[in-house]
Formats: C-alpha cells, sequence, structure tokens
C-alpha cells in the first residue's frame, strides 16, 4: 500500500469511529466501547510480551486494580471520576513495578507461571476481600461523571473512550520510537547484547512491566465509566489468555496487529455468543488454525501480501 | 497446653498422610508436564483438559456402558494416548517446535483445551456435575495418628506403582532413552539416528496416558464437571517447584504442594487452600528462580 492508501484508510475508519454512536443502537456502541477497552489491554500486553519479550500473564489483574479503584474511590468517597481512575493506573503501575522487581531474575516458563500465579492470587483477593471489593456477590460502579456531565448510557461514555484510546494509540506509537522503547526490543532479541549496549536490562524489564500493569490501569478506568457492573469471576486467566491470543493472533510486537487482534478476537467471540453451545469448540478450531496457517499474526500476513502485491 | 501440642501433632501427621496421597496425583501430573516440556519446548496448557477428557472417557465406560473396571481402564488409557499423540501429528507438527514458535505452540494447546471442553460440554454429560464411583471400600485405616480411606491408600500405592513403572521405562528401555535423548538435546538425537518427530509423538501419548491415569485415580475424591481440569493447575505448581525440567523435581515438587494445601487446610482454614500452592510457588522462585531441582540457570550466549 502507498502512503496515499494508508491516509485514505485512516480517514474511514476515523469518519466510522466518530460516526458509530449516531448509526448504531446501544449495543453496537457498547461493543464498542468494550473493543476500545480491549485494544488498550492489548496494546499494553504487548509491550511486555511482543516488545519486551517478557512472558507475564497477570494482565487481567492489575486491570482488575484499575477498575475497583475506580469504583470503590468514585463510589465509597465521591472522589472526582478522572482522579479516580489517575489513582487506578498508578496504582496498577506501583503493582506492575514491584511485581517487576520481584521477577525481574525470572525468564520464560518461570516468569509465567509465577505471574499467572500472582493473576491468580489477585483473584483469590477479589473474590475474598468481602470488605472491599464486597467479594463473590461482585460489585456495583456508580454512574462517572465527567466535565460535569452524567454518563449514564454506552454512548454517554463512548466519547470520552474513544478519546482515550486514541491518546493511549498515540503515545504507544510515540513510545516504540523512543529510547525506552528500543531498550525492550533490545532486551527481547538478547540480554547479554543489550547490555554489552548499554542498555540497563534490568530497569528495562522492570519499566515495562510497570508500563504495560499501567495500561491495563487505564483500560479498568475505562471499563467502569460504561460499565455498572464488576464481578471478580470476569478477572480470570481465562480473560488473559484472551488478551494473549489478541496479540498473538495480531501479530507479536506489532501496534496495528495489537489493535486488529483485539478487534478480531473481540467480534469472534461476540459473534460466538449466537452459538452458546459451539462456542467453545469453534473458538478452540480457530486458535488452532491461526497458529498452523498464519503463525506470523494478521500483522505479519498482510505484510506478506503486500509484499508480494510489491 | 498440651492439649494443644496434641492436635498440633495429630493435624501434622493427618496434613502429611492426605497431602502424600493428593501430592503423589499432582506429581503424576507434573510429569505429564515436564515431559512435554523438555520435548516441545513448550508447556501444554491443554493438560488440564486431557486430565478432563480421561476422566469422562472412563466415566462413560464404566457407568454409561457399564463395561469392568479391568478393561474400561486400559482402553480409556490407550484412547487418551491416541487422541494426544494426534494432536501433536496433526497440529504441532505443522506448527514446529523451536522455542521461537513456542508462543504459537502454548496458544494451539490452549485452542485444544477449549475444543475439549466444548466438545464434553455437548456431550450430553458434561453439562451436570457427576460423581466417580469408587473402586476400593471407604474402610479406613490408621497410620501413627492419621486416618485414610482404603481408597487413598490405593490411590497413593498405584500413583506410585505407575511412577516406578515409568522411570524404569524412561532409563532402561530403548524408547524411554530416546525421549530423554530428545529432551537433552534434539539435535544430537536426530543425529544418532532417533526419529524426532515419532519420538515427540509418543510422548505427547505417554503424557496423555500419565493425565488420564491421573484423573481416573482422582476422580472418586472430586466432583467431576467440564472444568475439573483446574485441577491441574496443581500438576504446573508441582513442576514449577520441582524446576519444570526436572523429574525428580516433578515428583517431590508435587508431594509438597499436596502437603502443604492439607496443611495449610487444617492449621489456616479452608478457604486459605486454593492460594497456597500460588505462595509455594512464588516462595520458591523468589529465592531459587530456577526451581528446587532445576540446573543453573543458563544464559543464551550472543
Amino acid at each position: 500500500m502507498t502512503r496515499a492508501s494508508y491516509i485514505v484508510v485512516a480517514v474511514l475508519a476515523g469518519g466510522l469511529l466518530v460516526l458509530l454512536p449516531l448509526l448504531g443502537s446501544g449495543y453496537i456502541v457498547y461493543l464498542a466501547n468494550l473493543m476500545l477497552v480491549y485494544i488498550v489491554l492489548a496494546l499494553g500486553l504487548n509491550i511486555l510480551i511482543g516488545e519486551t519479550g517478557q512472558f507475564g500473564l497477570a494482565h487481567v489483574a492489575f486491570y482488575g486494580i484499575g477498575i475497583y479503584t475506580t469504583a470503590i474511590l468514585t463510589g465509597r468517597f465521591d472522589v472526582p471520576f478522572l482522579v479516580a481512575a489517575a489513582a487506578g493506573v498508578l496504582l496498577a503501575g506501583s503493582i506492575g513495578l514491584l511485581l517487576g522487581y520481584v521477577s525481574f531474575r525470572m525468564r520464560d516458563i518461570y516468569l509465567a507461571l509465577s505471574t499467572f500465579a500472582f493473576g491468580e492470587a489477585m483473584q483469590w483477593v477479589y473474590r475474598s476481600w468481602d470488605a472491599v471489593t464486597n467479594g463473590p456477590n461482585g460489585m456495583r460502579i456508580k454512574p462517572a461523571e465527567l466535565f460535569g456531565a452524567r454518563i449514564a448510557t454506552d454512548h454517554d461514555a463512548y466519547p470520552f473512550i474513544l478519546t482515550a484510546t486514541i491518546i493511549i494509540i498515540a503515545a504507544t506509537v510515540w513510545l516504540r520510537g523512543s529510547r525506552l522503547g528500543r531498550a525492550f526490543r533490545a532486551v527481547r532479541e538478547s540480554e547479554p547484547a543489550a547490555l554489552a549496549m548499554g542498555v540497563d536490562v534490568r530497569r528495562a524489564k522492570v519499566i515495562a512491566f510497570a508500563l504495560s500493569a499501567a495500561y491495563a490501569g487505564a483500560a479498568g478506568g475505562m471499563f467502569a465509566t460504561f460499565s455498572s457492573f464488576i464481578h471478580p469471576d470476569s478477572l480470570g486467566f481465562t480473560e488473559t489468555i484472551l488478551v494473549v491470543t489478541m496479540i498473538v493472533v495480531g501479530g507479536l510486537g506489532s501496534i496495528s496487529g495489537a489493535i486488529v487482534g483485539a478487534l478480531v478476537l473481540g467480534a469472534v467471540q461476540e459473534l460466538l455468543r449466537q452459538a452458546p453451545s459451539y462456542q467453545e469448540i469453534i473458538y478452540g478450531v480457530i486458535l488452532i488454525l491461526f497458529m498452523m496457517y498464519l503463525p506470523k499474526g494478521l500483522a505479519g500476513a498482510v505484510g506478506n501480501l503486500a509484499r508480494r502485491a510489491g | 497446653m498440651m492439649g494443644d501440642w496434641q492436635v498440633y501433632w495429630l493435624f501434622l501427621q493427618q496434613g502429611i498422610a492426605s497431602g502424600l496421597v493428593t501430592g503423589s496425583i499432582y506429581a503424576l501430573l507434573a510429569i505429564a508436564i515436564v515431559i512435554i516440556f523438555k520435548t516441545t519446548d513448550a508447556p501444554n496448557f491443554a493438560a488440564g483438559e486431557i486430565f478432563m477428557a480421561g476422566a469422562y472417557i472412563a466415566l462413560y465406560l464404566v457407568i454409561f456402558s457399564q463395561i469392568a473396571y479391568v478393561i474400561a481402564v486400559p482402553v480409556t488409557l490407550g484412547v487418551t494416548f491416541i487422541l494426544s499423540a494426534l494432536f501433536y501429528r496433526v497440529v504441532l507438527r505443522r506448527i514446529g517446535v523451536s522455542p521461537a514458535v513456542a508462543v504459537n505452540v502454548v496458544i494451539a494447546t490452549l485452542g485444544l483445551s477449549f475444543v475439549l471442553k466444548g466438545i464434553v460440554r455437548n456431550t450430553g454429560f458434561g453439562d451436570v456435575p457427576r460423581s466417580f464411583p469408587a473402586v476400593f471400600g471407604a474402610d479406613t485405616i490408621q497410620i501413627g495418628d492419621a486416618v485414610l480411606t482404603m481408597q487413598d491408600v490405593a490411590v497413593f500405592a498405584l500413583a506410585l506403582l505407575a511412577m516406578v513403572i515409568f522411570f524404569v521405562f524412561f532409563n532402561y528401555t530403548r524408547t524411554g532413552r530416546a525421549m530423554r535423548a530428545v529432551g537433552m538435546n534434539p539435535r544430537a538425537a536426530a543425529l544418532v539416528g532417533i526419529d524426532l518427530h515419532r519420538t515427540r509423538m509418543l510422548i505427547w501419548g505417554l503424557s496423555g496416558l500419565l493425565s488420564a491415569l491421573a484423573a481416573i485415580l482422582i476422580a472418586p475424591k472430586i466432583l467431576m464437571t467440564a472444568d475439573m481440569g483446574i485441577v491441574v493447575i496443581l500438576g504446573f505448581a508441582a513442576a514449577i517447584v520441582g524446576g519444570f525440567t526436572s523429574l525428580p523435581g516433578a515428583v517431590v515438587g508435587g508431594l509438597i504442594i499436596g502437603i502443604v494445601e492439607n496443611l495449610v487446610g487444617l492449621f489456616v482454614s479452608t478457604r486459605a487452600i486454593v492460594v497456597a500452592p500460588f505462595i509455594v510457588i512464588m516462595l520458591v522462585l523468589a529465592v531459587r528462580p530456577q526451581g528446587l531441582f532445576g540446573g543453573p540457570t543458563v544464559i543464551k550466549k550472543v
């Protein structure tokens, strides 16, 4: 594709996104909101797994921190919404920083499994800390108030969520080209080589953990604007795996891949709800076929096509 | 004061005895996970669902087809062996098994786990929780101050027997040694004439067989649902504690996890059981990032 055709696609997509609330019903807008949240989750996990090569599997735990922090601060302490969401991002980021420090010596499977353990432990906390999270009954989220307007419907939340997502995508693109982004990729390719080039490997890994967690926290804050309820069961390993499959199906280490993967798998999940009894089988088969025939993900496949087309 | 100590002493004995029983099952599962990880370079995230499928195949044969245990058990083991081996042959052979595509292998095994769960839910007996009949009686025997059922003792003895057979097979037969060679150095193994694909396929089959055996042994102790594969998380925990590439480590890890779980249940609270294995993992890995029996962490050269 030429530069001009990229711009055309971008303008068309942008127009569609702006017009969506006018065209779509409440359900469509709800889906759009959810997909945007998934995009932010996928971008965050892509920084850790795709860019830095660190197999953290606790992503949804940080998403939960974002949701619960925002919900508790606005609901019980009447903190302004943006402050509460920012607190969620900070808390998720700080706990991510801690997890990064604890686990920076671990690699590959050990890292995957210890972060998995952390994720499971966090879900247990959400389920059992009745006084704070209302435990297994789930928790109501108070409708958000933003710039004086009360957000009661998915339509109200959409402009805010779209803006937040665009800002986050822009920040991700900037990060990728920055010194830190290059340090991430150097660590992924070879730690000793990165070290020899003067990259502080430990610092890069810990920052990647913290950033990735902060993204998940931000996604949690976004979720809290349009959702009125959170249940610990939706913050389990399956959800983390959904985000992992999004970035792998999209193409690891690619920003557009993470976005497309979030959209495609988000759409597949929703479509499969129409056939609940076959949902798991079809979803499983799709994953297996993707890995068999498109191992580099959609981004890789599109890249190959473009190269063949010249 | 004396009374308290007697209770603690009783708890300790009971916790260790019950822990060894469940721990021996976790050890079997951990072996099934470790042999795949060593030869495929990726963890098998469908291990839980292969275990679950094994339990349901046995349930189908024993309850719905009224086939005697002596036939049903070998048939179950055989079917799971073939299913796992087929998954390697059809899917993983195409994806490849180098560390570079480990993520893809992991996602493919996740796909398999969804497929198996979906199939069991759709067969008509995966929709309601079921219980598996115990083979051995509920009579109890006393060891020290601990009380175990005959079923428990039989489970422990059979799991131990299976491990002994497995170790003999792995160390003293030609196929077993080929499997070890592939785990140590696939290129060198290929050079001395070992068929990598065939060996890996057999490993997958063997791993499925061990999972099904664990499933048959533990099924009478737990409620069967399509989500029962969650038990295998404890097999993973055991494998991690033991170092993830070490078979003795897998066994020791399994027993540790089983005992800690039971002791936490008796001394702390039954609600804390779920989280206990994860705390063990994080503690062990924080001190020894390579697990108890894992060799020194190898740093890749540039």
